[in-house]
């Protein structure tokens, strides 16, 4: 017989805490978003093949498009949340939340992530995403429920993505701009980047930089057979990257009033970043001429989403990363529904971290960054 | 007040610009330099490896300024500000404080250099 055992994660604990998830997915319809879209894309998506995502996700798990079927062939279900075969419907978000422990959460679009992957034009990346932030805000966010949204931005075309922080600006269903980091090229260090930064600092809007799977299987080389591979290396090349590139070129003294965020590679990657970079950084400074402390000083000045959260690592390696990261640099986020999601428990079960600290990671950085 | 200790290197007539000189300081190897006519002088043991950091190449700082978002950062180099790079993996010293130029919690000890009746002198205090 199962006994209960201290080991195993406290579901009870979580009521004890206010958990704010900075990172969820809200498995937008094609369909719902082309309403909102502007010519010619809206009746270019209407009139297309699609069904309602786009493409199903079981039908890419045998000959995928990006290593492996998420679900894993039928490994993993979500009793809460219409992902992966329907898309998801405002009614159901609160049931996802409660059915995980969160109590505010923020949304970030899931069909973006696939948009990395569109590099053919920069046309459909900004149409999609500027129909997204009517969608959303006309029929989905709520922010007096605590649901908060993330504003997708379309970097390839940075007027277009201007035009979008214009739109939101005082808007209080968004809270912060979404950069995916796969596909960025050229990385988003890149001067040409620049006033996009200078916007989301003005409007006080954090960047959310989150990792994404689009490309995943020619990712910096192709002939990988398996997601296993290609989601290990990837999802934390991708977001690598682009922490390397902004630090080295100088966006946070740029702009120092921006607030940084990446998301969805796990914590463990962070120190040996920020080890390896500041090694060399030693050897080579009047390459970085803009920075005036080490770059893994800037690194830990970002802020960083939990998930996936290394829990079945080396409990002394993991309070270690920690530590050099900071409670303080630390969001919980969930991911949820993708097939990898974390619960608050993968914090609250944490035996090397205070109360504070706890509380923190739950939800104060995040009330504190994207101002809740 | 610390008492001096001056260890000769040579006449300062023969101390050309650019000239280097290794001295023994209290079984410290230290690299004088004479850069734009100022003179400098440096431990010869990087605080890196322990490479011949005296020996390296000498220039002058790369600054960086930030002019306006979407521009090039201007990058020039500092005239006021000589450098001495390590030859063994880079690691660059501001010649007159010691300061890494990455960190300045890394200081390469320096030395005073004074020149009395004509003869350049290392000062052996710190
Ligand atoms: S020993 Fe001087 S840079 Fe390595």
């Amino acid at each position: 017989m199962l006994e209960s055992d201290e080991s195993q994660p406290n579901q009870e604990a979580l009521d004890r805490y206010h958990v704010i998830d900075g990172d969820c997915h809200y498995m937008e319809s094609f369909h719902d978003v082309a309403e909102y879209m502007e010519e010619p894309w809206k009746t270019k998506f209407e009139e297309s093949n699609f069904d309602e995502k786009g493409a199903k996700q079981n039908l890419s798990s045998f000959f995928p498009f990006s290593t492996g079927d998420r679900q894993a062939h039928g490994k993993i279900t979500r009793e809460h949340s219409s992902y992966p075969d329907e898309p998801e419907t405002p009614e159901r978000i609160r049931e996802g939340m409660e059915s995980i422990g969160v109590d505010e959460t923020l949304l970030i679009s899931h069909l973006i992530l696939a948009g990395a992957g569109t590099t053919a034009d920069d046309d459909r990346q900004s149409a999609f995403a500027k129909a997204y932030v009517e969608y959303m805000q006309e029929e989905v966010l709520d922010p007096d429920d605590g649901i908060h949204g993330l504003a997708p931005i379309p970097y390839g075309d940075v007027d277009a993505s201007l035009e979008i922080l214009d739109r939101i600006e005082g808007e209080e269903e968004y809270v912060g701009a979404c950069f995916v980091t796969a596909g960025a090229t050229p990385p988003l260090g890149n001067r040409k980047y620049d006033p996009l930064y200078e916007r989301c600092e003005e409007l006080g809007l954090p960047a959310v930089f989150h990792t994404g799977g689009a490309g995943l299987d020619e990712y910096v080389r192709a002939g990988y057979q398996e997601m296993l591979e290609t989601h290990t290396l990837g999802f934390l090349e991708s977001n690598m990257s682009q922490i390397v590139s902004l630090v080295v070129q100088g966006v946070p003294e740029k702009f120092p009033d921006l607030d940084i965020v990446f998301m969805e590679s796990g914590i463990t990657y962070i120190p040996g970043l920020i080890t390896r970079l500041d090694e060399e950084y030693l050897k080579r400074p009047e390459e970085a001429p803009l920075l005036e402390k080490k770059p893994g000083e800037y690194i830990k000045d970002f802020y960083y989403g939990t998930q996936p959260l290394e829990i079945s690592a080396d409990p002394e390696y993991l309070e270690k990363c920690f530590d050099m990261v900071g409670a303080d640099s630390l969001m919980y986020a969930s991911d949820y529904p993708h097939w990898d999601y974390d619960r608050p428990t993968t914090v609250t079960d944490l035996p090397f971290l205070s109360e504070d600290e706890k509380k923190q990671i739950l939800s104060g950085n995040a009330q504190e960054v994207f101002d809740l | 007040m610390s008492t001096t200790e001056l260890i000769e290197v040579k006449p300062e007539s023969e101390f050309e610009e650019g000239d280097r000189e290794l001295v023994d300081v209290n079984g410290i190897e230290v690299g004088v330099l004479r850069v734009n006519g100022e003179f400098h002088a440096v431990q010869n043991r990087c605080l890196h490896d322990c490479g011949p950091v005296a020996e390296g190449q000498v220039s002058r700082k790369l600054v960086g300024e930030f002019v306006e978002p979407g521009k090039r950062v201007e990058k020039d180099y500092d005239d006021n500000e000589p450098i001495i790079s390590c030859p063994w993996h880079g690691w660059s010293y501001d010649l007159e404080t010691g300061e890494q130029l990455a960190d300045d919690d890394i200081v390469l000890p320096t030395f005073d250099v004074v020149v009395e009746d004509g003869v350049v002198y290392v000062d052996g205090q710190q």
